[in-house]
């Protein structure tokens, strides 16, 4: 039967109506119609002849199609003309029988348009069926999609460092465009990708040089991200690559710098130190043992008076050397070449002009990895320092000559003025006596009494000498029993004139039957005499009060003598007692100082202690004791 | 009337010198006293007589020149020969400029003695 128009009874358009007999049939078609009158999708039945067979109400809402377009053709329905190739392909649609897809655009609503084959009961094709499925939003949320997805890509495409996506086995899933600009082939990273990507192992960054066409070697650091995609198992990994290129450039050229700096420190440091080798004339050193090899500093050079960078050997050195302490120096260095320790030696050059150096060199030992031996060591000129030593002990040999000079002149004085007196006695007793003689008649009384006289004080002179030649006789340490009241008497017999001079008042309180003592009487009333002179010495500034000199002898419980010599002078500062009594320390100008420690070997060889204390006044006191002699 | 001899007053505490130096004044004609310290001289009744003093220069207690400074400071113009047995002419010097007539080094001569005593007087 064939299909002919009807006017429209909802739901489908275009088909016959079922007559109204069959109850049954009517209430399907009536499902039918219910059904297709839901259907959102408009479906439309071409006819061979692809003219509108029938529709749904969804195509007549939607393309406006009404009973009147039944019977027309397609490509006549303007609303169609979105689909310019319908009739091509609803023609091998219909005779392939297999259906197919195709998009429609219908002003800003897109449509996939299913065109399928439409077969009448007896199976034969008599048309197709067109299909619409609004994808509008679809294809709007995959145009959004595509647009993130063109979005990210611009962004990743404008990343200059390579990125790339691989699968678990290496497969490149997607990367930037800078990675495909640098990396043409991931052959070269393989073998390193290997082990990172061989699941378990972290993902330590690892340096990659690749050299880039057009731009040249570069150096990157390569990290992998694993990455997970919610949805998607299988392991994926981003490789980034961090282009340090002018990161490791900088650092090579910080690295230059600093090797220019180090450059720089170290010529300094040699420029001060051959300045310190010049400034303090110190020369440095090597000395090859094995073969001799000797290397020198400038500044040694210098000192031996040879052109710089002339080569340097032991004889050359010995044409320098001054001839007497060649052989010195020659054992010296033996004995090193066979030890190879540490050694210090002192020579002396003798330069072509004939003049005199004098050298102080250290040298120490060390061995190479071979265990070779080879000495460094510095030279120092001292010619300066040694003279100055030398001057220097000349001049204190010197002063101490003076010292004594000066003492033995103020004993001279001394001496000089204890015999003057007598002598002047003698000279006008003379006189005296030679006017008496002459007189008329002559005064033989007179004349007598004044030789008498004469005698008397030449007596006294000869009797000051003979004290003081004992005094200062070279004899040995004599042991003998010796009284040092009768000493002390002596001493000061011969220092009356010069403490008289020195307005000085004498005092002695000798102890009664003092015991005697064991020893040399010179030696002791050297002593004495010593720390009387510092004793008037220590008043001679004084004059607000007398200068008062007290000389005392006691017996100390019968065990031994105690001589003690107090004056009233300016004293002595607690802090330099004891530095007094040490060898050439003085407060006084003219060296005298010296005295006081001689005293005290003295004394301590005849086994005493001298000592100093205090006084209660101004003044200090200054002490020795002696043992008793043993009773034979 | 036999005129006075001219006192010489001689002060030393040398026992020596104070033994010998009277005889030979007295030879010399001069009238001669004896003293062991300045003290003792300016204690003495003979200040003002004394025409000429023959004065030590070391002396315990006042000094020779302390003496010389004592009969400046009394107005006693007595000319002073100092008899010294130290020599310095750094201590000399001085005395001769205080007014001092000679100085004297112990052992002098009688001429020596005598020339200094005569410009003394006059």
């Amino acid at each position: 039967m064939a299909a002919q128009p009807v006017a429209p009874a909802g739901g489908w358009i275009g088909f016959r109506a079922l007559n109204g007999d069959d109850a049954d049939a009517g209430a399907a078609a009536a499902d039918l119609t219910n059904i297709l009158d839901t259907v959102e999708a408009p479906i439309v039945v071409l006819r061979r002849d692809f003219t509108i067979a029938g529709f749904n109400k969804a195509t007549a809402d939607e393309f406006r199609l009404s009973t009147s377009d039944l019977g027309r053709a397609s490509r006549d329905i303007s609303r169609l003309a979105g689909l310019p190739s319908l009739e091509q392909q609803c023609s091998e649609v219909m005779a392939s029988g297999v259906e197919e897809r195709t998009d429609f655009r219908d002003g800003d609503r897109w449509f996939v348009v299913r065109i399928s084959p439409y077969a009448n009961g007896e199976r034969q094709v008599s048309g197709t069926v067109l299909t619409f499925t609004n994808v509008t939003a679809f294809r709007a949320s995959i145009d959004q999609v595509i647009y993130e997805r063109e979005c990210t890509k611009a962004i990743l495409n404008a990343v200059p460092d390579p990125l790339v996506v691989l699968s678990a086995d290496q497969r490149i899933q997607s990367g930037n465009r800078a990675f495909y600009s640098m990396f043409y082939e991931l052959a070269s990273l393989r073998t390193r990708l290997k082990g990172m990507l061989a699941g378990g192992r972290a993902f330590d960054p690892i340096e990659v040089d690749q050299v880039v066409p057009g731009e040249g070697r570069r150096r990157l650091i390569l990290h992998a991200h694993p990455l997970a995609l919610p949805g998607h198992p299988e392991r994926r990994v981003l490789l980034t690559f961090e282009d340090i290129t002018a990161r490791a450039q900088a650092e090579a050229a910080n690295d230059l710098r600093a090797i220019a700096e180090r450059k720089d420190g170290l010529r300094r440091s040699e420029a001060f130190l051959a300045e310190a080798q010049r400034l303090s004339l110190t020369g440095s050193f090597s000395w090859r043992v094995s073969t001799d090899e000797i290397t020198w500093s400038e500044q040694l050079y210098r000192i031996f008076e040879f052109d710089p960078g002339m080569p340097v050997t032991l004889e050359l050195i010995g044409t320098r050397v001054h001839p007497e302490d060649m052989p010195l120096l020659r054992d010296r260095l033996e004995r090193a070449r066979d030890d190879g320790t540490d050694f210090e030696h002192e020579h002396r050059l003798q330069m072509p002009d004939g003049s005199i150096k004098y050298l102080h060199m250290v040298a120490h030992g060390t061995r190479d990895e071979d265990g070779r031996l080879e000495y460094i060591g510095a030279v120092q000129d001292v010619t300066v320092r040694r003279l100055s030593e030398q001057a220097l002990g000349k001049a204190q040999s010197e002063l101490a000559h003076v010292a004594r000079i000066s003492a033995l002149s103020t004993l001279t004085a001394s001496i000089a003025h204890e015999v003057n007196q007598p002598l002047s006695g003698i000279i006008t007793n003379a006189s005296t006596c030679l006017r008496m003689l002459a007189a008329d008649p002559p005064d033989l009384d007179g004349a007598r009494e004044t030789a008498r006289r004469a005698i008397r004080d030449g007596n006294r002179a000869s009797e000051v000498i003979a004290r003081v030649r004992t005094l200062f006789s070279k004899k040995e340490l004599a042991n003998e029993s010796v009284d040092l009241n009768g000493a002390t008497r002596e001493v000061t017999a011969l220092l009356l004139g010069e403490l008289q001079r020195n307005r000085v008042s004498l005092q002695l309180e000798l102890a009664q039957d003092l015991p005697t003592v064991t020893g040399d009487r010179i030696q002791l009333q050297q002593v004495i005499l010593n720390l009387v002179r510092n004793a008037s010495d220590a008043m001679a500034a004084v004059d607000d009060r007398p200068r008062q000199l007290l000389i005392r002898t006691q017996d100390e419980d019968g065990d031994r003598v105690r001589v003690s010599v107090r004056d009233s002078g300016i004293g002595v500062d607690p802090q330099n007692m004891t530095k007094l009594l040490d060898a050439f320390y003085t407060t006084k100008s003219d060296g005298m100082g010296i005295g006081l420690s001689v005293s005290r070997s003295i004394i301590e060889k005849h086994h005493g202690r001298l000592w100093a204390e205090p006084n209660d006044g101004p003044g200090a006191i200054f002490l020795f004791s002696i043992p008793v002699s043993r009773r034979a | 009337m036999i005129p006075k001899p001219s006192l010489v007053s001689v002060v030393d505490d040398d026992e020596s010198i104070r033994e010998a130096l009277p005889d030979l004044l007295r030879q010399f004609g001069f009238a001669a006293e004896t003293f062991a310290s300045a003290e003792a001289f300016l204690a003495s009744e003979f200040v003002t007589e004394t025409g000429c003093l023959l004065l030590d220069v070391a002396m315990p207690g006042m000094s020779g020149p302390e003496l010389q400074q004592e009969l400046t400071r009394r107005r006693e113009k007595i000319p002073i020969v100092f008899i010294t047995a130290y020599g310095d002419a750094s201590v000399l010097r001085p005395l001769l400029a205080r007014g001092a007539v000679r100085c004297l080094v112990k052992p002098f001569s009688e001429e020596a003695l005598l020339d200094a005593v005569g410009a003394a007087l006059t």
